[in-house]
């Protein structure tokens, strides 16, 4: 069994680069890691220091997944001993022994400290059914990412050495046609709320889950996945290897409506349910969707072709953003980016694009790499969390990106964001009213008194030098269109207000002031 | 069983502090992205809003050593484009192991100081040895004798008012703070070489303190201004080492504890069991606040290792009932929550997840307690007040531990597994109450 030869993963790296910041994606380890441990069978035994268990399966992990820590995993706490020494399977053997109880699977994961001394685990009982396997994380070099695909086809590779316990009730298997969800694994990023819509949307066609895997799976499942007629590949970043090992027809996860109408389509074909899929549609139409139409029929989405966004996500989120919000709503992509994959843009590309895009986007979906884009390029987008890393709170399962719940989700959330911008840039904030200092006879009296530089009086209207108005219109250009008004009759009503006090035309030292106070650029 | 302290991982000690140097811009070689993703995703969410700079590894760059010759030239780079004061080389598990050569790397480049910082987290077990190896790094840089010196330095994360208190007090009997670290500019680690005692505020900070003595030739002092016998203490031990005034010393001591005495009167925590388990060397100063305060407080669980400075402090709380775990970890902690009937628990994630599953009030450690001072009156009053809230929000941890567990035995998280550890034998194993051992 340990001499099978691995299976191909169809994943490639994210390129390393002679320089990294600002990371988007965890390493080998910490994806293998969160694939095994999702398992409900699966006790993971990390082999290395004390940090490599307990900062992705307790620190990353409570802001990612909201979830104290993983209870099944721990880990051989490499120290100088073994590092220089003793190597590490005596530490190792002691934890696996401790975590090889009845009824769990043990998973041991290389990290690169123990990768780099070579360590791997060996022992003479690899061929008994149930006994602890080593997964090599190549955390060296490979990304989370194609780490969690080929953990998903190594559990594949070894699906005839999990064993049930003789106490396990026996699994719901459906008599008909039926379909696997693969992906679903601790890190995924609003993987709760998603994963939700898609079982809603089988529910709504009648199609009966064969397996969720590996979230809502046992080790000893993996051999039934072979049982259904078709699989669903939740995410583009990981478990299409597998889903191809299965040999079924496969699904991507759908965005959207033109895509979540096909995808329901193509499954009720694959099993034969093509009436109950259109009965479905039919009744969404007039429940789910109903908000949607509303919303789509309201001023709300007016506003829609000149409210520029920016996504920059790893591919699944990244393309279905793109193709709904971009395609369905006809909001303009003003920047779009992947962080993971071959194809990933280096962060330095990324803060570029976003720090010079005129106009600046209304809304920049991202990671919280984006997030402090926004904040030190003193950008005027508002920041949507839309990947990992960064912490968030996505345990609540109505905050779908996927699916028909997904699409009106998003668009609920663009229009509160469109409000959200247009208060901010309200024209008149909140002061209490001036007081009158003078009388109307005061300001008949000093109203012809010369004070600036073009010799006009008080209360005319004031000049403004040509420097002074390139720069205004340079400004107001970055702004998102539909707030225009507000930002000009702002920038006019503050700059003249200071020119005023200064005695001076509008010039740009002026203006530089105020785009500095209001509109901050670069 | 688990024989090393749960702790994040030990370097983020260090570089934490570093990131939050104005002037600094560290570089981080990491052991590979899963490791630069957890120190960048921790550090984004509660340390700085600023880049983390990593040369980029894999296995080719290793074997090729171009690691070493990329780290170079961005240091350099670094020092060039943006002058900071310091760029310290935050040198990780694989890069300590392989050995780069870093006494090749340029000592300063225009005013900019390059400064190599060990931190290999499997030999620096804890966060509070890596904020050690911080300052030691920093001040082993700096020159050996000072003719004038006077005040004392204050070593530790204190809450940013109380060094203006201290310098208060300290004031009233002929001295002055000098300066504080960890501190936000390379000029606060500097200035150290000018102060004419150390003050370990955390009784960690062990081999700075020592090899300062040796370098710099300046004296330490263990403790801090908490509670009521600590204050005392502490200034009294000022007062001695730079040989101030005696009467004005024992005076303005006697003060500062009495006001200590009056504001913890108001907090009374008589018939309270706690349960403290921290990993900063910060947890030594709330469980003698507790205690003080007339609360039990059974055991002290520390990532922290055993340390000199540490001697005194345990001895105090061993006298009172108290026994301390030096490098407890996650199944040390949860297996203690077993032993007694605790009113309130102070401390880690995973503790405090366990202890609310039950019903116990808790609060997670470096949340609640980094961001509050525990020194003098005020400190005192801050902290059980604290207490006093937590303890007496019972009733609504009870309700819901109850509405959990009406299906029986409490939900846990998904895939759930706990190993079971005895924690007696675990005490004994360690020694728990032997004598402390010899430095």
């Amino acid at each position: 069994m340990g001499l099978q030869q691995e299976l191909p993963s169809d994943v490639v790296n994210t390129p390393i680069r002679e320089r990294v910041t600002d990371l988007d994606h965890a390493g080998g380890d910490t994806g293998a890691m969160q694939v095994f441990a999702s398992l409900r069978d699966g006790n993971v035994v990390l082999d290395g220091p004390v940090g490599c268990h307990v900062m992705p399966a307790v620190a990353v992990i409570n802001y990612t997944d909201s979830v104290p820590y993983l209870q099944n995993v721990t880990c051989s706490e490499l120290s100088e001993n073994e590092v220089t020494i003793a190597g590490t399977l005596g530490v190792l053997k002691e934890k696996v022994a401790r975590a090889d109880v009845p009824g769990r699977q043990v998973f041991i994961v290389s990290t690169p400290m123990s990768e780099l001394i070579g360590a791997a685990w060996t022992t003479t009982d690899e061929d008994v059914k149930g006994s602890p396997l080593f997964f090599n994380a190549k955390s060296l070099d490979d990304d989370e990412w194609v780490a969690r695909d080929r953990a998903l086809l190594f559990l594949w590779q070894h699906r005839d050495h999990f064993v049930a316990p003789p106490d396990a009730a026996p699994a719901a298997r459906p008599a008909g046609p039926s379909v696997n969800i693969i992906g679903p694994t601790y890190g995924c990023f609003n993987s709760y709320s998603d994963l939700a819509e898609l079982k809603r949307l089988l529910a709504g066609i009648g199609a009966p889950i064969n397996a969720i895997y590996p979230w809502e799976a046992h080790s000893y499942d993996t051999a039934r996945l072979s049982d259904a007629t078709a699989t669903i590949v939740m995410y583009k970043e990981f478990g299409k290897s597998l889903a191809r090992e299965v040999g079924l027809p496969t699904f991507d996860a759908p965005f959207g409506l033109e895509d979540t109408t096909a995808f329901l389509r193509g499954i009720a074909k694959a099993l034969g349910l093509e009436a109950q899929a259109e009965a479905f549609i039919a009744r969404e139409k007039k429940t789910t969707l109903a908000a949607w139409q509303d919303i789509w029929r309201s001023t709300h989405s007016d506003f829609f072709a000149n409210s520029p966004i920016a996504i920059v996500a790893p591919p699944s989120y990244k393309d279905g953003l793109e193709r709904y919000l971009g395609g369905e709503l006809g909001l303009p992509i003003s920047y779009s980016a992947y962080r993971t994959g071959p194809e990933s843009a280096p962060s330095e590309a990324v803060r570029d694009a976003l720090a010079n895009a005129s106009p600046s986007p209304m809304m920049i979906f991202g990671s919280i790499n984006e997030r402090m884009i926004v904040a030190q390029e003193k950008l005027p987008s508002r920041f949507y969390q839309a990947s990992f890393p960064g912490a968030v709170v996505r345990r609540a399962t109505g905050t779908p990106f996927m699916g028909y719940a997904g699409a009106v989700w998003l668009l609920q959330t663009v229009c509160e964001v469109l409000f959200d911008t247009l208060f901010a840039n309200l024209p008149t904030s909140y002061a209490p009213p001036h007081r009158a200092t003078v009388a109307t006879a005061d300001i008949l009296r000093d109203a012809p008194a010369v004070t600036t530089d073009s010799g006009k009086g008080q209360n005319s209207v004031l000049t403004w030098t040509d420097e002074a108005k390139a720069l205004a219109e340079k400004t107001v250009k970055r702004v998102p269109f539909f707030v225009r008004v507000s930002v000009t009759k702002k920038l006019r009503a503050e700059a003249e207000k200071l020119a005023r006090e200064r005695g001076t035309d509008v010039d740009r030292s002026v203006v530089e002031e105020i785009t500095a106070r209001y509109a901050p650029g670069r | 069983m688990s024989r090393q302290a749960s702790s994040m991982c030990p370097a983020f000690g260090a570089i934490r502090n570093l990131l939050r140097m104005e002037d600094a811009m560290p570089i981080v070689i990491s052991s590979g992205d899963g490791c630069m993703y957890g120190h960048t995703f921790v550090a984004h969410f509660y340390v700085a809003n600023r880049p983390i700079f990593s040369p980029g590894v894999s296995s080719q760059m290793w074997a090729k050593g171009s690691v070493f010759d990329e780290l170079k030239a961005m240091a350099i780079e670094m020092a060039e484009k943006h002058q900071p004061s310091i760029i310290p080389i935050c040198s990780l598990c694989v890069s300590d192991t392989v050995g780069l050569p870093f006494e090749l790397l340029p000592k300063q480049v225009g005013n900019t100081e390059i400064v190599y910082v060990p931190l290999p987290a499997y030999s620096v077990h804890t966060h509070a040895r890596a904020k050690d190896i911080v300052v030691d790094s920093l001040v082993w840089r700096l020159p050996s004798q000072r003719k004038a010196r006077s005040g004392v330095n204050l070593l530790g994360e204190v809450f940013p008012s109380d060094p203006i208190k201290i310098d208060e007090v300290l004031r009233r009997i002929g001295t002055h703070v000098n300066t504080t670290v960890p501190g936000p500019r390379w000029a606060d680690y500097v200035a150290m070489v000018d102060g004419a005692v150390n003050a370990p505020l955390h009784p960690f900070y062990s081999e700075s303190v020592k090899r300062m003595k040796m370098k710099q030739g300046l004296p330490f002092l263990e403790g801090a201004p908490v509670g009521i016998d600590g204050t005392y203490a502490w200034i009294k031990g000022i007062g001695e080492t730079l040989k101030l005034n005696a009467a004005v010393v024992e005076a303005v001591a006697c003060e500062e504890r009495d006001k200590v005495k009056a504001a913890m009167a108001d907090y009374p925590l008589k018939g309270l069991t706690f349960m403290v388990a921290g990993y900063e060397g910060h947890e030594f100063l709330l469980v003698r606040l507790l205690i003080e305060a007339g609360a039990s407080v059974p055991y002290l669980s520390t990532a922290v290792n055993t340390n000199p400075l540490a001697r005194e402090e345990e001895a105090w709380l061993r006298e009172r009932g108290c026994t301390v775990l030096y490098g407890a970890n996650f199944d040390d902690e949860i297996g203690a929550l077993q032993d007694h009937a605790y009113d309130c628990v102070i401390g880690t994630t995973p503790l405090c997840s366990h202890a609310k599953e039950l019903g116990i009030p808790s609060i997670y450690y470096t949340n609640a307690m980094a961001t509050r001072s525990l020194m003098f009156a005020e400190g005192a009053s801050d902290i059980l007040s604290l207490m006093i809230s937590t303890y007496r929000s019972k009733e609504r941890y009870h309700k819901i531990a109850s509405f959990f567990s009406e299906t029986g035995t409490p939900v846990q998280s998904h895939s759930s597994w706990t190993p079971k550890i005895d924690l007696t034998e675990h005490l004994i194993a360690n020694d728990a109450f032997a004598p402390a051992a010899g430095e």
